[in-house]
């Protein structure tokens, strides 16, 4: 048996040559001379409409172009604008018709630099919902309402296995499970559904070897796939283990670090001694590696504050180590502020011999206050394990938001977007 | 790749967390002095400390 | 599964039969509607030159499903508003017959089914409407009115000259297909379901020039 011969006919109004890649499939086809559109479905061809009033625009997809997408190679038959008006808003898309004589046509859709490869599919989607909305189960996965719309053809070129005419419009539904998409398209009591992939711009310069490079793709497009795909659990259970191990790191200095009292002594303070304030403590052991110390006092204040400057000294060396804390505490019947207490850690102290210089002073004619000095050696600094825990919750809460806006700059396109005006572009 | 830098990131942060903790640092100011005469612990008086002076020092932990 | 040929009672030209069942064949020669009788072959009718189409089988291509092997031995054109339609017959190894219609290069199989609820009216049909079948909800998705344009080769019934055709199609979640043909009263229906290019295996199709 001869193969199916591929088909030119003469152009009814303008006499130029008009291919028909569509072999018999090819109901209308637009002449690109005198850009009419032409019935090809008898041999008679005839003129559908005469296509006025519009600049030629130059498909970024030749017609004609051959690419393999899957197994299957397709050719580019057939080109369209689509139109959608709403209200404030009007907004364009693009479409190409794909052929391949015996696994059919499939669709490639492109907006805003965003390109979809469309399948027509046979089984029905069931309706459903999910998280409140509207949504369409099918294939096995939830696709959620995202818009709906009304799409009229503003532009042709190429051919058609149907009678298409500049104005055409129906009406569209679109369900999004990124990466793909779940579309209805409505005609005088038929429903159609497709189902579009997302397919990076680069993937289609590949395919059809398309000369220098695609357009950038503005914005965030229905059914793109989202860079942060699963990295939000996935942090968020890297943070759990990571915390697991500060933990356990914080319970191994509980261990190692005791904490002993190397001193410990009270002592009362009285404005009214004569003699200096400042006295000495004797001398203290602090051993083992360059580790902290701890210095707690504890007082019996009463409304009222003091203030004890400190020297840790080494006997030996005489390295001194100098601060100072207040204590303050007031009370009503209201409420207290303040403590009776207060503690210092000084960092890194070499092992040795020490002493503790220490000078209390308090407003004049205060009572007298009893406290207690308390020093420890080698305490675990909690705070580091605070500091490292806040820390630790920087990645995943970044990712959690930068998944956050980026799925907000998505459903901003959609009916549900939060603001009263239903813009944007999509399919 | 997020996660791998994450616990890059983690690690780091646990080991010098445990640095700190092993060579016992710490956020108090302290003020540091080389060598101090004996003599202070004969006469505690003399020694003139930093934070000496001041009426009403709002530090605390 | 074939039989002794006959002879075209129109032209003489010798006819043979793929399928053992066949009720209705067309000689390749004259393009007469041949219908077979218990002792010999009467011509009924004549078949127009069939439109030009562009489905990719023949009479003789073959394929499989759900490893049954079959031979396409014969078609019914349809022709609606958005073009035409194939509804190639199909003969399995096992001598049961099928069909797998080609509409737009989407692949239906189907077998002649008693249908299992009574069915609704031509009147009644409408898009949307649902039956249970088989524990399966079938919703009518399409609902068209066509003409007969021509037969070609082996037919399992006689099928010729149909004036007055409207067909519903529909479909279920989960691919399953059926056809209803209100030109035959009470109206036939047809269940199957959706197949892909690839799950057919088939040989021996038409070539496209261009396409290798």
């Amino acid at each position: 048996m001869p193969a199916v011969q591929a088909k030119s006919i003469s152009c009814p109004n303008c006499g130029g040559p008009v291919a028909l890649r569509g072999f018999a499939h090819t109901l209308s086809v637009v002449c690109p001379q005198c850009m009419t559109v032409l019935d090809a479905s008898t041999p008679e061809v005839q003129i559908l409409q005469t296509f006025q009033g519009k600049t030629r625009t130059q498909p970024t997809i030749p017609l004609g172009s051959r690419g393999k997408i899957g197994d299957t190679q397709f050719e580019v038959i057939g080109f369209q604008i689509r139109q959608v008006d709403s209200g404030e808003d009007t907004y364009q898309w693009d479409e190409y018709l794909l052929f391949n004589p015996y696994r059919g046509f499939r669709y490639l859709t492109e907006y805003n630099g965003h390109w979809n490869f469309v399948n027509v599919e046979s089984a029905l989607p069931e309706p459903s919902r999910s998280a409140g909305k509207l949504a369409m189960r099918f294939g096995g996965k939830t696709y959620l309402s995202f818009d709906s719309m009304t799409a009229s053809t503003v532009y042709v070129l190429g051919e058609f296995p149907w009678r298409v005419s500049v104005g055409d419009s129906i009406a569209c539904q679109d369900f999004v499970a990124p990466p793909s998409m779940l579309s209805s398209e409505s005609t005088s009591g038929e429903i159609t559904w497709s189902r579009a992939e997302y397919m990076p711009g680069s993937q289609i310069w590949q395919t059809f070897k398309l000369p220098g490079s695609p357009p950038p793709a503005y914005g965030i497009f229905a059914n793109q796939p989202s860079p942060y795909g699963g990295s939000v659990g996935s942090a968020w259970r890297t943070w759990l283990w990571l915390n697991v191990a500060l933990a356990g790191l914080a319970f191994l200095f509980m261990i190692i670090s005791p904490g002993h009292v190397a001193f410990s002594d009270h002592y009362a303070y009285s404005q009214n001694v004569r003699s200096d304030a400042a006295f000495v403590t004797p001398t203290f052991q602090l051993d083992g590696r360059d580790s902290n110390v701890d210095l707690s006092i504890h007082t019996d204040l009463e409304n009222n504050w003091a203030y004890f400057s400190f020297a840790l000294i080494n006997d030996q060396t005489g390295q001194t180590f100098d601060f100072a804390r207040e204590v303050s505490y007031y009370h009503d019947s209201d409420g207290s502020e303040g403590s009776r207490n207060n503690s210092v850690i000084i960092p890194s102290v070499p092992s040795g011999q020490y002493y503790l210089r220490v000078e209390p002073e308090m407003a004049a004619g205060s009572p007298d206050v009893r406290y207690e000095l308390e020093l420890r050696r080698n305490v675990p600094n909690y705070g580091f394990f605070g500091l490292a825990a806040l820390l630790l919750l920087i990645p995943p809460v970044l990712t959690t938001f930068r998944k956050g806006s980026f799925e907000a700059a998505r459903w901003r396109e959609s009916d549900y977007a939060p603001s009263s005006s239903s813009s944007g572009g999509d399919d | 790749m997020n996660t791998a830098l994450f616990v890059i990131y983690g690690v780091l942060l646990l080991g010098v967390t445990g640095v700190a903790e092993y060579r016992g640092w710490s956020w108090s100011r302290i003020n540091q002095q080389r060598v101090l005469p004996k003599s202070i612990r004969d006469n505690p008086g003399a020694y003139r400390s930093s934070y000496g002076g001041y009426s009403r020092y709002i530090g605390g932990k | 599964m074939s039989s002794p040929a006959a002879n075209c009672p129109n032209c003489g030209a010798p006819v043979k039969f793929l399928w053992s069942s066949a009720v209705q064949t067309t000689c390749e020669f004259c393009h007469s509607i041949l219908v077979r009788t218990d002792v010999d072959l009467k011509k009924v009718g004549e078949v127009a030159d069939l439109p030009p189409d562009a489905s990719p089988l023949q009479i003789g291509s073959e394929g499989a499903y759900q490893n049954k092997s079959f031979v396409v031995v014969g078609r019914i054109i349809y022709e609606y508003e958005q073009g035409t339609w194939n509804e190639w017959h199909v003969v399995y190894n096992d001598g049961t017959s099928g069909w797998l219609a080609d509409a737009q290069l989407e692949y239906d199989l189907s077998w002649a089914a008693q249908p299992p609820t009574p069915l609704a009216g031509a009147d009644d049909i409408r898009q949307g409407q649902t039956y249970q079948w088989n524990g399966k909800t079938y919703q009518v998705t399409s609902r068209t009115r066509a003409h007969y344009k021509g037969v070609q080769g082996e037919l399992p019934f006689q099928y010729w000259d149909k004036s007055d055709l409207l067909f519903a199609d529909l479909r279920t979640s989960s691919g399953e297909f059926a056809t209803i043909d209100y030109s035959e009263n009470p109206p036939l229906l047809f269940l199957g379901r959706a197949v892909e290019f690839d799950e057919l295996h088939l040989k021996n199709l038409r070539e496209f020039e261009g396409w290798t």
